[in-house]
């Protein structure tokens, strides 16, 4: 005889997800657990109801409710799936279903077991470093029905300190500068970041420690050199030329040239003699500084260039300074978000 | 006695600035040297014609633009042979310029030039003022050259008569320094040639008696 498969289906999809580290060791809970997994629900239900009579620990109760409730959610009681599932948030806020390996019943149960319940889930500080007054610590928690929420810091020599007061309902994002009313940062320390839920006579409070440190803010070295730009020789030497030759030969040329030509008619043929003299010696000159090397020149781009570089470095080790100065006044937080004490009343 | 005494003191102070720290000499505006001095003379005719040589001293200042050169020389002219001249005589001479640097190569001069002869009427005596410009040229570490060219104004001569003022007395000049000793010992040589076209008038009608003179200066200069 064939069995259907649609019960084994119906046990996984019902079955909650395992929580690993804590283990059930009352013996009457482990036996209502035998009984759903071999789909008695019956059976199940008094046995789980049974256990709750007994002494149990508060991961055994909550497993205790959670199993009613995926119980009744089998037997399609849904209220009082809803009624299991909200003593279960109760004992345990953070606890989740895994939509994976939930039956769509048992999960639409604790949903609406979550929105008939008033407790702030899922409290996470986010752990950050940032320069005191310039930057926030991001604070996020769930809150299951609509109430006045209060979220505060406290702690240390701080006392308490409000951070946020608003009516919130679903998930709640705070940004929190993590300074004193006066704007200085916080003192470093442990605190407790608080949120509180109130509506009506209901209330929720849940708490994350977080401890805060101080540090010195890195300055800036200062600049020698910008990254990709060196310096280049303010000098360079040209290429041997025949200029100074040249020169020297127009220049002498011109001087003989000129006596001949202003030399009056009525005296004669001028004399070349002492104009010779001196302008062979100026030849001779261009001569040998033609076939020396020639003397560095000035190189007005490259000088224009490292004046530029120069100023460039100048004006920004001046705002580098000036960044220096104001980071040595700075503080450095670094915000570490502690591991929970436990959950939320 | 008196100048061997002036000889002495010279040598000792040359010596002296030859031998003064280098980096106390990093800011060398002031030179001052000895020459030799050759040089060619005519006036009036091709028959006035004279060549001879002598001593000088030149000394040359320096300061930011501004720029001035003093040179004071005696020639012994000798009449030469091709000519009628017969008698020679001393040509005395004082320049004085005052130069200022204007842009890239070219700079203006002022200044005036004063030469005796001595006998006096052997030739003329000549003072006028100077003005013109300079070009020079750096043609390798420590060796420049300058060309320069300029007008004597209000030229005034011992024997009278007159040079108009544009065109009627002209300068035109070659020089060269070399530098040696890192800068403390300063070779130059300068050529300067002048031509005057004077005129006089003894009633009958303006008469042209022209003065012309080459003159080549080689010396040696202590910078400091």
């Amino acid at each position: 005889m064939r069995r259907s498969p649609w019960p084994l289906i119906a046990v996984a999809l019902l079955l909650p997800g395992a929580v690993p580290g804590q283990t059930v060791q009352n013996a009457t809970l482990r036996r209502a657990q035998q009984s759903f997994d071999n789909l008695d629900y019956r059976q199940a239900l008094i046995t789980g109801k049974a256990a709750l009579l007994e002494r149990l620990t508060g991961f055994e109760r909550a497993r205790a409710y959670e199993l009613l409730g995926f119980t009744y959610s089998g037997m399609d009681s849904i209220l009082r799936a809803v009624d299991a599932f909200k003593q279960v948030v109760l004992i345990e806020p953070e606890r989740d279903l895994d939509p994976n390996r939930t039956s769509p019943k048992a999960l639409s149960a604790f949903q609406v077991a979550l929105t008939q319940v008033l407790v702030v889930r899922q409290l996470r500080v986010d752990s950050v470093d940032f320069i005191g007054g310039q930057g926030a610590v991001g604070i996020r928690f769930t809150v299951t029905q609509p109430s006045r929420v209060i979220t505060r810091v406290v702690g240390g020599s701080l006392g308490s300190v409000r951070i946020d007061s608003t009516v919130a309902n679903g998930q709640v994002n705070l940004r929190w500068p993590a300074r004193l009313p006066n704007g200085d940062p916080v003192p470093a320390g442990n605190y407790n970041v608080v949120v509180e839920a109130v509506v009506g006579q209901n209330s929720f409070s849940t708490s994350q420690s977080i401890r805060i440190t101080h540090g010195a803010v890195d300055t800036l070295p200062h600049l020698t050199s910008l990254p990709g730009y060196t310096y280049l020789p303010e000098t360079e030497v040209p290429p041997k030329s025949w200029r100074p030759m040249g020169l020297a030969l127009v220049y002498t040329g011109v001087a003989l040239a000129g006596t001949s030509a202003l030399s009056s008619g009525d005296l004669g043929s001028a004399s070349l003699r002492e104009a010779g003299t001196v302008g062979a010696g100026v030849v001779l000159a261009g001569f040998i500084m033609t076939l020396k090397k020639p003397a560095p020149q000035p190189a007005r781009g490259n000088i224009l260039y490292n004046q530029l570089l120069r100023e460039q470095i100048a004006r920004r080790n001046t705002e580098i300074a000036q960044e220096n100065t104001r980071r040595r006044q700075q503080v450095a937080l670094s915000v570490v978000p502690l591991a929970r004490p436990g959950s939320g009343r | 006695m008196n100048s061997r005494l002036g000889g002495l003191t010279v040598s000792a102070l040359a010596t002296l600035l030859l031998f003064y720290p280098p980096n106390r000499l990093d800011a060398q505006h002031f030179a001052i040297g000895p020459q030799v001095v050759f040089g060619d003379y005519r006036e009036v005719t091709a028959n006035l014609h004279y060549r001879g040589g002598g001593l000088g001293a030149a000394a040359t200042v320096t300061w930011k633009k501004f720029s001035a050169d003093v040179a004071a020389s005696k020639i012994k002219y000798k009449p030469e042979k091709d000519g009628t001249a017969t008698r020679e005589f001393d040509a005395s001479e004082f320049d004085v310029r005052l130069r200022y640097y204007i842009s890239g190569p070219v700079s203006a001069e002022v200044g005036f030039v004063n030469r005796k002869a001595d006998p006096e009427f052997e030739a003329q005596s000549v003072g006028a003022v100077a003005a013109g410009a300079r070009m020079a040229y750096l043609l390798g570490p420590g060796v420049r050259m300058g060309l320069y060219g300029g007008l004597l104004f209000g030229p005034k001569f011992s024997g009278g008569g007159t040079a108009s003022a544009l065109g009627g007395a002209l300068e035109l000049g070659l020089g060269m320094t070399v530098d040696a000793l890192r800068g403390r010992l300063r070779f130059t040589g300068d050529y300067d040639f002048q031509r005057i076209t004077r005129k006089t008038n003894d009633g009958s009608g303006a008469v042209n008696v022209p003065i012309q003179q080459s003159l080549g200066r080689v010396g040696i200069a202590v910078a400091f």
